[in-house]
């Protein structure tokens, strides 16, 4: 057999060796530096990482169970592409998956760094090559994919088959792509603070890779969500589990992110908060990481755990924020802008921003943690779950949504734009008829559900209102050059904020207006749900490629009896695996979901079947969406340097 | 911004973050903190009822008619493989204590064809069809045994697979102080 694998795995070791030289030569002496020659080193990495990668993937499609990794989590019979995902279907590929979109990100910055300066270039990439060789040595030393076996299996042991699933094909390097692409803000914070000097350029130079980190981390988070939501068969979409919070953790501190570097674009200011930022950042990735992987608690999701490997990956942990922050606590006063004290107008909405999302880091930080806490200093244990994050996150979170409609009617310098009395007031008249027509549709609400309608009819009209100003200055013929002609970065900040209502708006029709039921039936019966009725017609045992499935087919009609379609919930025994799987059957409309879960039965006791109506849950994958899309468009076009949405008129 | 000392806060907090997560985690590595050692409600009590239907007349023995003698109750199912690993160490337990089954979401055929198929350490064996007495008894998946002593009250809760090293590290002495 041609040793493909070993050529992986030596591929693997050249590029450790190559960043970890790309990491330590800016400690040689001046006359060495060259920053052509780093970037060489980082491109090196990256193609040797890529070759690396390229045979695991080979050795997946290939079915090569002389791969341990591959007799563990492969099957021969498994459909091509979930052969392919199913190279970062367990922890060794997938920490190999981190490792290429790390330098990847290293590369493109490689490629992109000449307007930067040579000393600043050559430190970022240092720090880069410092991380990705950290962690090349966790991968080689504690968990190589590449180790043979001396007996070879004829049939591997198959994936667990609640991974067998596109969601999982694209779920984790969308994640990755955003947890990583974070990275690059964090090795250019480090070489600010190494350097000494952070100016408005740094903020231009920050703003892509922080977008489109954030960009790719939002569709990450949604995509788990929606493969959660289809795949486990739960009903929910978000379930404030560890794991679910390591992500949303780096999210919310990088939207701060994003808005800080702004003010260091535009105003020079708010330096030293976003180097911080920046390095908080990328450091909660990490931490997500070390929680996903580490076993340290109790997840539903987590896959690999092992407490050995996470004593490696706290120790990267310890010198990968260590280190920045200590060299923060050391610089960071001289970073300090002269001017900081000055803030005014939009500058002061997006402090607020920044300090409104960081407390919701931390209660996210605090409820993921508390448990862990708690049971070293009383040997206690408890979970933390929805109750306590309703109470404190939804909250805080609700003052930054009253802010997203404040925030773009601000001038940058000199106080109100014109038009903040008409949007503040299309935003109010918006909450007040959205409360009163939820109040009017739904009867008595709770607080909460009253707040969150309010403010998703502030937040739509009072972003519809931006929008409408800005083209109404405008003659009617001209309006769609208009369109055109506005920057970039402005639609993105619509888009992003117009997301977040579509998002809410998801989010409120499935938690205030859904409804469920749970019976036992025979075929032949007749369940009624909200405005509309399911028909048991019959359960048939299929075979599908590698498993076995029992399948409930369910008329799905309105009052009237009329048939409105069909769904066909499932439950799949996978033999190779020993097994079962729910597949739940959903009928996705924009105006709601129809959703179904076949439970356990016979024919003599009935089945058990849970069925649901989710009124605008697509939405709120549709709002992360427009979200992720915004994020993209703030990347492109340069912003006129004096030019904010006051100007373009 | 400008005190000196407000830049070394965020240094100080993370210090404090991974002073905790060693301290759990070398927990976790030498085994003091037992991630599968669930605490339960139960612990001291009467132990809730079993289901209605047994898989058999003769594997049809009630916790009453056991009263006076501890006894093993494992929750298992035909399709979860920890629990066939784990049928040896019941066998060599079924000489000293006798075992009730709870099949947990599981079919009769099913279970019946699972004993016959891997050997039968169980006295009695009953049909949790719909799960419902795994929520009474308040179980977190499948493998998981209580051990309750001649009064019928609940003294143990194990989550997962009992091998050797739970058989003697937990198991045995938790029979030992019932006298076993």
């Amino acid at each position: 057999m041609i040793a493909i694998a070993e050529i992986g795995h030596f591929a693997l070791i050249m590029a450790f060796v190559a960043s970890l030289c790309q990491a330590g030569w800016p400690l040689l002496g001046s006359r060495y530096q060259s920053t052509r020659l780093m970037a060489q080193l980082q491109l090196a990495a990256m193609g040797l990482v890529f070759m690396s990668f390229a045979a695991l993937l080979h050795g997946f499609v290939t079915s090569d169970f002389s791969i341990a990794l591959v007799a563990q989590h492969s099957h021969s019979l498994k459909p091509l592409i979930y052969k392919i995902s199913g190279t970062w279907g367990n922890h060794e590929g997938s920490l190999l998956l981190w490792i290429v979109i790390l330098v990847l990100f290293g590369g493109i910055f490689a490629l992109t760094s000449s307007p930067l300066p040579g000393r600043f270039a050559r430190l970022t990439l240092a720090v880069q090559g410092a991380v990705t060789s950290a962690f090349l040595a966790f991968s080689l030393l504690t968990s190589s994919p590449f180790e043979r076996l001396a007996d070879a299996p004829l049939e591997g042991r198959g994936l667990n088959p609640v991974l067998q699933d596109v969601g999982l094909a694209l779920h984790p390097p969308m994640l990755y792509l955003g947890y990583v692409g974070l990275s690059l803000a964090f090795s250019l914070a480090v070489a600010g603070l190494l350097v000494g000097r952070i100016d408005q350029a740094w903020g231009r130079w920050a703003r892509p890779w922080v977008l489109s980190a954030w960009s790719a981390l939002t569709i990450g988070i949604a995509l788990g969500s929606w493969w959660a939501y289809y795949e486990l068969g739960w009903g929910g979409w978000w379930f404030w589990d560890p794991v679910e919070n390591a992500s949303l953790m780096p999210w919310l501190a990088a939207t701060a992110l994003m808005h800080s570097v702004l003010v260091v674009e535009k105003r020079g200011q708010l330096k030293s908060w976003t180097i911080l930022l920046a390095i908080l950042s990328f450091s909660l990735s990490l931490v997500g990481t070390f929680i996903v992987r580490s076993g340290l608690l109790t997840s539903v999701h987590s896959f690999a755990s092992d407490p050995s490997r996470g004593l490696f990956i706290l120790g990267i942990l310890i010198a990968a924020i260590g280190i920045p922050l200590t060299l923060f606590a050391w610089r960071g006063p001289q970073l300090a802008s002269a001017n900081d004290a000055s803030l005014k107008s939009r500058d002061v909405a997006l402090v607020m921003n920044n300090i409104i999302l960081v407390i919701a880091t931390a209660i996210v930080l605090l409820g993921t943690f508390y448990p862990l806490i708690l049971e070293l200093v009383s040997n206690q244990r408890i979970t933390v779950g929805p109750p306590y994050f309703d109470a404190t996150f939804n909250p805080v979170m609700a003052f930054a949504l009253i802010g997203m409609v404040i925030g773009p009617v601000l001038a940058w310098r000199r106080g109100a734009l014109p038009h903040l009395k008409s949007t503040i007031g299309a935003a109010v008249m918006g909450a007040v008829v959205i409360m009163v027509g939820g109040f009017w549709l739904l009867g008595p609400l709770s607080a909460g559900a009253i707040a969150g309608l309010g403010l998703l009819g502030w937040l739509t009209l009072g972003m519809l209102a931006d929008l409408h100003r800005h083209l109404k200055l405008h003659p009617p013929r001209q309006r769609a050059s208009r369109i055109a002609h506005l920057v970039l970065p402005v639609w993105g900040m619509w888009l992003g904020h117009i997301g977040m209502a579509v998002f809410l708006l998801g989010a409120l029709g499935d938690g205030l207006a859904r409804s469920e039921v749970t019976v036992r039936a025979q075929t032949g019966d007749v369940i009624a749900l909200s405005d509309r009725a399911y028909r048991f017609i019959a359960i048939e045992q299929n075979q599908g490629p590698n498993y076995s499935t029992l399948t409930a087919r369910l008329q799905l009609e309105d009052l009237d009896g009329q048939p409105m379609g069909e769904l066909a919930p499932e439950k799949r025994f996978y033999p190779a695996e020993r097994q079962t799987t729910t597949e739940a059957a959903i009928r996705p409309r924009f105006s709601g979901d129809d959703y179904a879960v076949l439970g356990d039965g016979d024919d003599t006791i009935g089945y058990s079947l849970r069925l649901y109506h989710k009124p605008l849950i697509s939405w709120i994958w549709g709002g992360a969406a427009l979200m992720a899309l915004g994020g993209l468009c703030a990347i492109g076009g340069r912003r006129p340097l004096q030019a904010t949405s006051s100007q373009t008129g | 911004m400008r005190n000196r000392l407000t830049y070394i806060i965020p240094l100080g907090a993370f210090l404090l973050f991974a002073l905790i997560a060693t301290i759990a985690l070398v927990g976790t590595i030498n085994g003091t903190r037992q991630t599968d050692q669930l605490p339960s409600v139960l612990i001291g009590k009467t132990a809730p009822s079993l289901p209605a239907t047994a898989l058999s007349d003769e594997l049809a023995i009630s916790l009453e008619e056991l009263a006076g003698t501890p006894v093993i109750v494992n929750v298992m199912a035909s399709w979860c493989a920890p629990c066939r690993a784990e049928l040896p160490a019941l066998a060599l337990l079924a000489e000293d204590v006798p075992i009730i089954a709870i099949a947990y979401k599981d079919k009769k055929e099913d279970t019946a064809k699972f004993l016959t198929d891997f050997g039968n350490p169980y006295r009695a064996v009953w049909m949790d069809y719909d799960g419902t007495t795994g929520i009474k008894w308040g179980i977190y998946g499948v493998p998981e045994t209580f051990i309750l002593d001649a009064q019928g009250r609940v003294v143990l809760r194990h989550a997962g697979p009992i091998f050797k090293e739970t058989m003697e590290l937990v198991i045995r002495p938790a029979l030992a102080e019932l006298g076993l």
